[in-house]
This record gives structure tokens, sequence and C-alpha cells, in this order.
């Protein structure tokens, strides 16, 4: 096996990852083969096709050892915060306190998937009601139930408002099973009227200024909380360094997304790099950490790009992925259709935006919660899918609807609708759920096609 | 006059009126839910009925939605970039519990009159409003009064009329129940072919002591303090609606809960019909926590309003529930 850029199979990293140790693969604490995530239940690593380097290992076993760092974290008497909805501001603040470690519960949307419903929490969120006219999040009632993925947080703080419905529900549901909740309320975010003051956040939004007023309002209150566990003041000063931590790893993001996508041939697989975008809502337990694993995939990613080699061929079709999916195995099955990712709206894309630091902390905080693309119209989130796509040369958009997510009933015509007018491609809503093998060859069909579209267009 | 229309009890009337336009409650026909975009998958029936009324045309000038409900902010955004028409989306906290959700409630109050102005309003002064804040509450009275002699569908049809322009045009009643087993019903809002749901209800041997659907009298306002009207009439409007009404959409959402409580004791309910749509996450989320926490039976009913058969179902189960409670 050589060092040339693959997708390989679970049995194929077996061997890879002696040849990496063979040749003085130095990892981190939490290295290993891929191999033992299949013995603790991680079984959907059996089907998926994963990136040969070694950043990717170290990717990949970074995400699947998220539970042991929060394990380890509450017995060194860390405060455990559960950050629900808002993807990717509360953390930046908690993780402004030194001894407070924020993670995502509803990251627990894809436990059915990488363990492919063995875990049974869908199951259990079944039981208390929440059934699969839901979207996939429902799985973290049956974490909660289970505590076998993630130890309850001493702390809990969710955002509601304009946000979707089915976590605000199934949050509420929490809390009635006796998990107290910090509310804060993030509003749906308007054009400024023509005599109202208007600021503009970070991405390509604006609001009113009140509005930013009034989430800062609301963070104030999360600050209070967080500083109340924390038992120690969350001051202006530890808030800009946060910031400026968390921006560290925003923009070792940016980098690898605006390299990754521009390149001509994919120096990194779609999949890789939706886990790699999701360091930044919570930076997967341990901030530090996000970064270095950042630094080596941004290193492999620009060794490949300057040996002008890739995993995909180079005349794969250029698409545009928006939403996060149920089934990581979407990502493998779009490049084995002749596709690549080069450009994402996975609903987090103002935790990828640089938060302000030539602002009061707080005021950039809440710049930064109301430039999240799902507080705002649908029809906003389009423009910013325009103006990526327009960037990144999309040929061909894919959204990919969430079942059961009450913002994915309209905002996929919404977002055809403005996208095929706008950037002149075509535009695919597909629906993928936590285990897609049942409906697999209709996927691949219409993602073909899709690719097949987008080579037919080409000039010649 | 020009009309407003609305379909969130979260809109006073009363602002609207105040403002010399005529507030128009928004009476949503499920059946009638048709065209590619009201049937996707995932869409509730509401607005799967709100795509279609607005498909058809709306016969208002202006529309008012709310972000009450995350499907009906997206439906807003689609009705936006399919039409020109008059729209407002006024954004409605989910929270309560500080001083800055209210403030904002507020706020969205005084956008919306400025919009109510554009639509060819006026602002109304702080007589002017007290004084209409006071003509809904005496209707609402009135209505309230006659209540006893309606039946649970003219009950129904009489709290939606005073949701709408004045004077309320009250029902000529010949006599609600007296007897039954007393329900309580609760869920969302009521579209045009509930009405024999209710009549369903009564005719099962139900009597509905207490009607809790999202456009029943559990999202009417309280009375207003005469005092605060004459002193800041604005800020007894967001008292009457926005700190009082229960509703499962607030977070958290435990005066809904007190409401619901306060209602089975007072009324000696001896059961609670959830009537509830599907892809209704709010109502939906909250149906295994009030079997829960409910101290009489629930039922808990999902209808998908056009099925086939969906009559009979709907009654087989209502038969069913109140034999249980005989």
């Amino acid at each position: 096996m050589t060092d040339s850029p693959r997708r390989i199979t679970l049995d194929q990293w077996d061997d890879r990852y002696d040849q990496l140790r063979r040749g003085g693969l130095a990892e981190p604490s939490y290295g290993g083969c891929l191999r033992r995530h299949v013995d603790d239940g991680d079984t959907r690593l059996l089907d998926l096709v994963m990136d040969n380097s070694a950043a990717s290992l170290r990717l990949w076993n970074f995400l699947l050892t998220e539970e042991g760092r929060l394990a380890a974290a509450r017995r060194q008497g860390k405060v455990l915060v559960g950050a629900m909805k808002d993807l990717g501001t509360v953390p930046v603040m908690a993780f402004s306190l030194e001894n407070v470690v924020a993670f995502y519960p509803d990251g627990a949307w894809w436990i059915p998937c990488i363990m492919q419903q063995n875990a049974n929490l869908l199951e259990i969120a079944d039981s208390l009601g929440v059934d699969d006219s839901f979207c996939p999040v429902r799985a973290l009632l049956g974490a909660f139930v289970s505590e076998a993925h993630f130890p309850i947080p001493d702390q809990l703080v969710c955002s509601v408002g304009a946000t979707c419905d089915d976590l605000s529900a199934i949050a509420q549901r929490l809390e009635g099973m006796g998990h107290a909740i910090h509310w804060w309320e993030v509003p749906h975010r308007r054009a400024p009227e023509s005599d109202e003051e208007a600021v503009a956040l970070p991405g390509i939004f604006s609001a009113p200024k009140s509005l930013v007023r009034f989430v800062q309002g609301e963070l104030e209150r999360v600050r209070d909380v967080l500083a109340d566990r924390a038992g120690s003041p969350l001051t202006d000063d530890r808030l800009a360094a946060g910031i400026r931590r968390a921006n560290q790893v925003r923009r070792l993001l940016a980098q690898l997304r605006e390299e990754v996508f521009a390149a001509e041939a994919a120096p990194l697989p779609a999949l890789e790099m939706l886990i790699a975008e999701m360091l930044a809502i919570h930076f997967c337990s341990d901030q530090q950490e996000s970064a270095a694993v950042l630094e080596g995939l941004l290193a492999e990613a620009r060794r490949r790009i300057r040996e002008g080699v890739g995993v995909l061929a180079a005349d794969a079709a250029r698409v545009f992925w928006v939403n996060p999916v149920a089934d990581l195995r979407m990502m493998n099955l779009l490049e084995e259709a002749g596709g690549r990712v080069c450009g994402t709206e996975y609903l987090f894309s103002h935790a990828l935006d640089l938060i302000p630091e030539d602002l009061p902390p707080m005021e950039a905080l809440a710049r930064a919660a109301l430039a999240d693309p799902m507080v705002g119209s649908p029809v906003d989130r389009a423009e910013r899918i325009c103006h990526d796509g327009k960037r990144f040369g999309a040929e061909a958009v894919v959204v990919s609807a969430i079942p059961g997510a009450s913002h994915c009933a309209l905002e996929g015509a919404i977002i055809a609708e403005v996208v095929g007018g706008r950037l002149g491609v075509p535009v695919l809503e597909i629906e993928v759920p936590p285990i897609t093998d049942s409906i697999r060859p209709t996927l691949q069909t219409r993602l073909e096609a899709l690719v097949e579209t987008v080579k037919t267009r080409r000039p010649p | 006059m020009k009309r407003v229309a609305y379909c969130n009890p979260f809109v006073p009337p009363e602002w609207i009126a105040a403002h010399g336009l005529a507030p128009v409650w928004l009476m949503l026909d499920g059946r009638s839910a048709h065209g590619p975009e009201a049937t996707r998958r995932g869409i509730c029936p509401c607005v799967a009925a709100l795509l279609a009324r607005a498909a058809d045309g709306i016969d208002a000038d202006a529309l008012v939605l709310t972000t009450v409900c995350d499907q009906m902010r997206y439906a807003s955004a689609y009705l936006e970039s399919q039409s020109g028409a008059a729209q407002f989306l006024m954004n409605v906290p989910s929270t309560w519990q500080a001083s800055g959700p209210r403030a904002l409630y507020r706020q969205e109050l005084e956008r919306l009159g400025a919009f109510l102005v554009k639509c060819g309003g006026r602002t109304p002064t702080n007589d002017q409003l007290a004084e209409t804040i006071e003509r809904y509450e005496r209707e609402r009275l009135r209505g309230w009064e006659k209540r006893p002699l309606m039946t649970a569908r003219q009950w129904s049809e009489t709290v939606l009329k005073m949701r709408g322009e004045l004077p309320l045009d009250l029902p000529l009643c010949e006599g609600g129940r007296v007897d039954g087993i007393r329900l309580v019903v609760i869920g969302g809002p009521v579209l045009a072919e509930d009405g024999s749901f209710l009549d369903m209800i009564e005719e099962a041997g139900g009597w509905i002591v207490s009607d809790g659907t999202e456009t029943g009298e559990r999202t009417l306002p309280v009375r207003g303090r005469r005092e605060r009207l004459q002193i800041d009439p604005l800020d007894e409007l967001v008292r009457i609606y926005f700190d009082t009404i229960p509703d499962p959409f607030r977070r958290p959402n435990t005066v809904f809960y007190d409401w619901l409580g306060e209602r089975i004791a007072a009324a000696s309910a001896r059961g609670v019909i959830l009537r509830r749509y599907p892809f209704c996450d709010l109502w939906h989320g909250e149906a295994g926590r009030i079997r829960q926490w409910s101290p009489v039976p629930v039922l808990d009913l999902d209808v998908a309003v056009g099925d086939e058969g969906e009559g009979a179902r709907t009654r087989g189960r209502i038969e069913a529930f109140l034999e249980m409670l005989a």
C-alpha cells in the first residue's frame, strides 16, 4: 500500500494502520486503529470508505472518542455544558472558562447511523411518543435515557425561537423528564426596516441593531448561568480570548474549505470534510485538539494539491451540498456517482464564519448567533448558497432533506427556486434517513442522473 | 375598510382594529389543500391549507403570520417568494421568563403598527386603543354569557368571531349540553372541517367543558386592567396576550400545564382529548408528556385531514374513549 491518496474500506484501514505504524506514525492519546470503534458498536464504519491519510485517521479517532473525553472531563471535575441547537455560539462562551467543557447533545442524531440503530435510541424515543415524524435528532432523548453515549451534562442550554420545532419540542420533552434547561431566545432574523439602524453580521447577512441588542441580552443571561456553574466570572477578557481561540479553529477550517473545494482534483473526500466542519460547532469537546486535527488535514490537503493528486477524478461534477446527512454513507455515494462536494451549507455556516474580534465580545457573539442560516428566511439561506456556490464553482446543488425536520418541508422548494434561477444550475432534492441502505439504488440513480446532467451541460 | 387576515391568536385583533382596519380570522380548510407544495411530505395540514388558500387568493388586503410555529415561518417565506401580496411576519418569542422577550413582543406590535399604517391604517391614540381593547372585551363577555346555551361547535365559531370584526354576531342558541362526560379538548387550530369533530364528541356523549384548541377559549386574552389601560394600553395589550396566553410552544411551557390542570380541576373534567395534526411537532412532542402528567385519561387523536375513512376512525376512537370513561 502506498501513500497515494485513496478512499479505502475499514478492512483496508487495518493494513493501512499497520503500515503507518511501521512508518513511525505518531498518535495522540486517543489514537489507535479504526477497527476498535466497530468493536465498540460503531458498525457503520464497515460500510464507509474513508480517506487513507494519517490526518484522516486522527480526525476519525478524534470524532469517535468524544465520549471518553467527556467522561474524563467529568472525572476531572470539569463542568459539562450541553449546548443545544445554537450550533456554535454557546460553546465559544463555555470554552472561555477554564473548567468548563461544552458538547452538543443534538449530535446524538448521528448515533443511529454510526451504530446502525443498534443503540436503540430511536426506539427509546418512540417509546416516549416521539416517533419518526420527528427528525432523527430525537435520538438525543434515547441518549439521555440510556446514559450510554455521553455523561448527563451539569447544565443544559438551548436556544429556541426561530429554530426548528423538532428540537424545540424534543428539548421541552427532555425538560419534562427532569433535565432542567436554560432557554434563550434567538429571534427570527428579519431585514432591517428603512428607518432602522442595520449592522453587518458575519457572513453576508445584516440585521437590525435592535435584534442584535436583544440577542446580546439573551446571551448575557447565558453568561450568568455559565459563570455561576463554573464558579468564576466570565469576563469580557476571557470571552475575547475564547473568541480568538474559536476563530483559530474557524480560520483553519476556512482555509481547508477554500483549498479543498477550489482544487482541481478533490484532495480530501466529502465525508472527511463534513466531519471537519462539524468540529467547528463545539470542537468535539476539545478546542485545542480540534485545531491540531484541522492543521493535520490542511497540511495533507496542501501536500496533495502541491503534488497534483486527489482522491477523485478531476472531472467529477462539482456539487454544492445543502444540509447535513443523517447517513454519512451518502457522502460516499455522491462520490461513487461521479460527484464531489465543492461547497456546503450544513445548517451551521455561522459556526464557520469568523466572530468579529474588533467588537465588544458579547455583541460579537450576538452577531454570530444571528448569522445562523436557520434563524432567517430560507430565501436568505438560498442567497448564501448562491454566494458560496458561485465562489466555489458549483455545477449543481443537492438539497438533502432531513426526514421529519420542520424546516425541510418547505425549504427545498424555496432554495431550488432561488438557487436554480440565480446560479442556473440543476438542483436535486433528496431525503436521507439515518440508514439509507434500503433506498440506496434510488438515491444512487438520482445522483448519477445529476452528475450526468452536469457533465452534459459542460462546454465541449 | 381594508381587511387584514391573520391566523394565530398571538396577533391581537384589537391592535388591527385600533388602526382603523378590519381584523379577519383566516379560517383555513384542510380539505382544500392542493398544489405541489401543499402536498409535500412533512407539511402540516394547517400550513398546507394556508398555501392552498393563498394560491386561490386570500380575500384580504394584507396577511399577518407569526413565528409561533416553524412551518408557518417557512410558509411566510414561501408566500413572500411567490407573490408580492402585503405580508407581515410577526416575531412572537417562545421564552417568557426574562424581560427581553416581552419587550421584543411589544416592539413587534409597534412594527406591526407601522405595517398597518402602510396598509392604509392610522396610528391610534392611547385612548383609541384603550377603547378598542375594552370594546373587544365587552363583546367577549357577551359571548361568554351565552356560552352555556351553545353547542361546542357554536362556541368554537363564536370564539373565532371574537377574533374578527365587531360587533359579535351571536348564533341563535338552542341550548348546549348540560350533561355528559365532561371533557377538555386541546390541540392545534380548528380548521373549517373541525366543527364536525366537535359534533362527534357531543354525539358520542361528551360534554366539552373547555375548548383548549389553539383557536378556542384557551387563547382568548384575559381581562384588561382599567387603570393600566388608561396609562399604557399597549403594555396592557402585551400583558393580556403575550404574558398570559398559555400555549405549548412557550419555553418552558409550564403555564400551559398550569392552565390545563386548573381547567381539569375547575370543570371536574373526566378526560382530555388531544387533537393534533401530522407533522405538528409542537403538539406531538407534548402528547406523551400530557398523557403522563394528566390526572385524567387522555385520548391522543392524530388526525390526517382529508383521508378517506378518517371521520369513521376518529368517531370510533372517541366513542371507545367515552365508553371507557362512562
